[in-house]
C-alpha cells in the first residue's frame, strides 16, 4: 500500500555510486583522501571547495548566521577528524560532507526546539527555498538549475514533504502535522519523491 | 525486514527520523545490501538539494576552522574487512572512543552461529574447558566470537537480571573484544528493545540494540577499551541515545 512502485526497484541492480578518485588531485574525493593522511594543505583546499556548501546549508536550516557559523565549524572539523572513515564505495565525498552538515544542523535545530527556544513558524514558512542570489553567484549554476527543475517534477505533496523535511529540518511526523496529512502517507511520499528526484538528477547529469 | 523500516529509508535520507528510527533503519541497512544501495542513492540525490543553498561563509571561519583542525586529532580508520587481525585490533586500541553512537553499527554484530551459541551457553553457568570450542569445522571456528572464547586471557562474568534471565560477558583484554550473551530476560513487547551499553569512567556508549521484542541474543562487542561495566537497559524499540535507568543488569568486568 505504500506504492513502492516499479521504479523503486528498477535500478537496484545498477551500482553506480562508486566514485573512482581519478588522476585529478583536486576532486573532493582525492582531497578527502589526502586529508585522511593528515595533510593540512589538502584539507585547506577541501575547505575552499565545500565551505560554501556547508555554511549555506547550515544557514538555511538554523537561520541565525552566528549559529550557522558555529555549526559549520563543527561540521568542517568533523570532516577533518573523520576523513579516515570516508569510504568512497559508499558514496561521493560531497554527499558525505553534506550529510554531516545536514545532520549537525538538524540536531542543532531539534535541540533548540526541545528547549523551547525555536519559533516553529519561521521554519515552516521558509521551507521552500527562495531564489538565492548568493547561491546563484556561487559555483554550480548548472547543478542549481537541475535541482530546481527536478524538484518541479515532483507532485505538490512530494515536493512539500521533501523540502519541509530537508530545508526545514522537520521530522516526517512534524511534516505530516504541518501539512495536515496522514503520517504513513507523508513517509511514503518522501520516499517516492526522493526516488523521482534521484532519477531526474541522474538523467540530467 | 519490515515494510516499516523500508519505507523509512526516504525519511532517514532526509534526517527526518528520530534517533530510535535512525538506529532501526541503519541496522536494517547493515543486513540488506539492496536497501543499502537504495539508501546510498537517495543520500546522493538528497545531497544535491544543498546545491541551491550555497552561501559564502564569513572569511574568519576559514582561519578558525584551520586553527581548530591543527589541534584536533584524527580518528583511526575503521578496520577494513580481510585486514590482518592484529593490525586491525591495534588500530582499534588507539582509536578514540566514539561517544556519538554514529559508528555503533560497526561495533556489534549479532552472532547467528548455533555452535557458538551452544558453547557460550555452557560458559554462562560454569567455567567449561576451552577445548569445547576446538570442534574441527565447527561453525564457530575462526569467527570473532570463537576467537574471544578461545583467547587465553578470556574472563567470564555474569549477572542475574532484574525480572529474570541473565547477562554473561566473556571478555578478552588482548583482543579488546567481548561476547555478550543475553538470555531469557523478562519478555517485552514489539515496542521495546533491550539495549547493551559499554560503560567506563567517561560515560556510556551503546554497544548495540537487540531486535524489538527479543529477550535473548548473543553478540560480539568490539573495541572494549577501558569498559568497566556492560549494562543492559530496556528502551523503546530501536534503542535510545542515552540509557533509561535503572539498568536491567550490569556486569562488572575485571579491571
Amino acid at each position: 500500500m505504500f506504492d513502492q512502485g516499479a521504479e523503486a526497484h528498477r535500478r537496484q541492480d545498477q551500482p553506480r555510486l562508486s566514485v573512482v578518485a581519478g588522476a585529478d588531485p583536486a576532486t573532493p574525493e582525492a582531497l578527502l583522501h589526502r586529508t585522511a593522511l593528515g595533510e593540512d594543505d589538502a584539507f585547506a583546499a577541501l575547505y575552499d571547495l565545500v565551505s560554501g556548501r556547508v555554511y549555506g546549508l547550515c544557514l538555511r536550516i538554523v537561520r541565525d548566521p552566528a549559529q550557522a557559523e558555529e555549526v559549520a565549524q563543527e561540521v568542517l572539523v568533523e570532516v577533518w577528524r573523520t576523513a579516515t572513515r570516508f569510504d568512497e564505495r559508499r558514496g561521493s565525498a560531497t554527499a558525505w560532507i553534506t550529510t554531516i552538515a545536514h545532520r549537525r544542523a538538524v540536531d542543532r535545530v531539534r535541540s533548540a526546539q526541545a528547549a523551547g527556544e525555536r519559533e516553529r513558524r519561521a521554519a515552516a514558512e521558509s521551507a521552500e527555498p527562495e531564489y538565492d542570489q548568493v547561491a546563484e553567484a556561487a559555483a554550480g549554476r548548472l547543478e542549481h538549475r537541475q535541482v530546481r527543475r527536478c524538484l518541479k517534477t515532483l507532485t505538490e505533496l512530494q515536493r512539500q514533504a521533501v523540502t519541509l523535511a530537508y530545508y526545514g529540518g522537520h521530522t516526517y511526523r512534524q511534516v505530516a502535522s504541518l501539512l495536515d496529512a496522514a503520517v504513513p502517507t507523508v513517509k511514503s511520499r518522501i520516499r517516492d519523491g526522493l526516488i523521482k528526484l534521484r532519477d531526474c538528477l541522474e538523467v540530467s547529469r | 525486514m519490515t515494510t516499516d523500516e523500508h519505507t523509512l529509508i526516504g525519511a532517514w535520507a532526509l534526517d527526518a527520523v528520530d534517533a530510535g528510527e535512525r538506529e532501526l533503519v541503519e541496522r536494517h541497512l547493515d543486513s540488506c545490501a539492496s536497501c543499502a544501495q537504495e539508501a546510498a542513492e537517495l543520500r546522493e540525490a538528497v545531497a544535491r538539494l544543498a546545491d541551491v543553498t550555497i552561501a559564502e561563509p564569513p572569511p574568519r571561519l576559514r582561519d578558525s576552522v584551520l586553527a581548530e583542525v591543527r589541534r584536533t586529532r584524527q580518528e583511526a580508520p575503521v578496520a577494513a574487512p580481510g585486514e590482518a587481525p592484529e593490525s586491525a585490533r591495534d588500530r582499534r586500541r588507539r582509536a578514540p572512543r566514539s561517544r556519538s553512537g554514529t559508528h555503533r553499527a560497526h561495533r556489534l554484530r549479532l552472532a547467528l552461529g548455533a555452535a557458538a551459541l551452544a558453547v557460550v551457553a555452557a560458559f554462562a553457568g560454569v567455567f567449561a574447558t576451552w577445548s569445547v570450542m576446538q570442534q574441527p569445522g565447527g561453525e564457530g571456528d575462526g569467527s570473532p566470537i570463537a576467537a574471544v572464547l578461545e583467547a587465553p586471557d578470556a574472563e567470564v562474568a555474569y549477572k542475574e537480571a532484574d525480572g529474570g534471565g541473565r547477562v554473561t560477558v566473556i571478555s578478552s583484554d588482548s583482543l579488546d573484544d567481548a561476547v555478550v550473551v543475553v538470555s531469557d530476560l523478562a519478555a517485552v513487547g514489539d515496542d521495546r528493545s533491550y539495549q547493551v551499553w559499554m560503560v567506563d569512567e567517561a560515560g556510556q556508549v551503546s554497544a548495540g540494540v537487540m531486535d524489538p521484542g527479543d529477550s535473548s541474543a548473543t553478540m560480539l562487542v568490539e573495541g572494549l577499551g577501558d569498559t568497566q561495566v556492560i549494562g543492559v537497559t530496556n528502551e523503546p524499540a530501536g534503542g535510545s541515545a542515552a540509557p533509561t535507568l535503572p539498568m536491567v543488569a550490569d556486569v562488572a568486568l575485571d579491571a
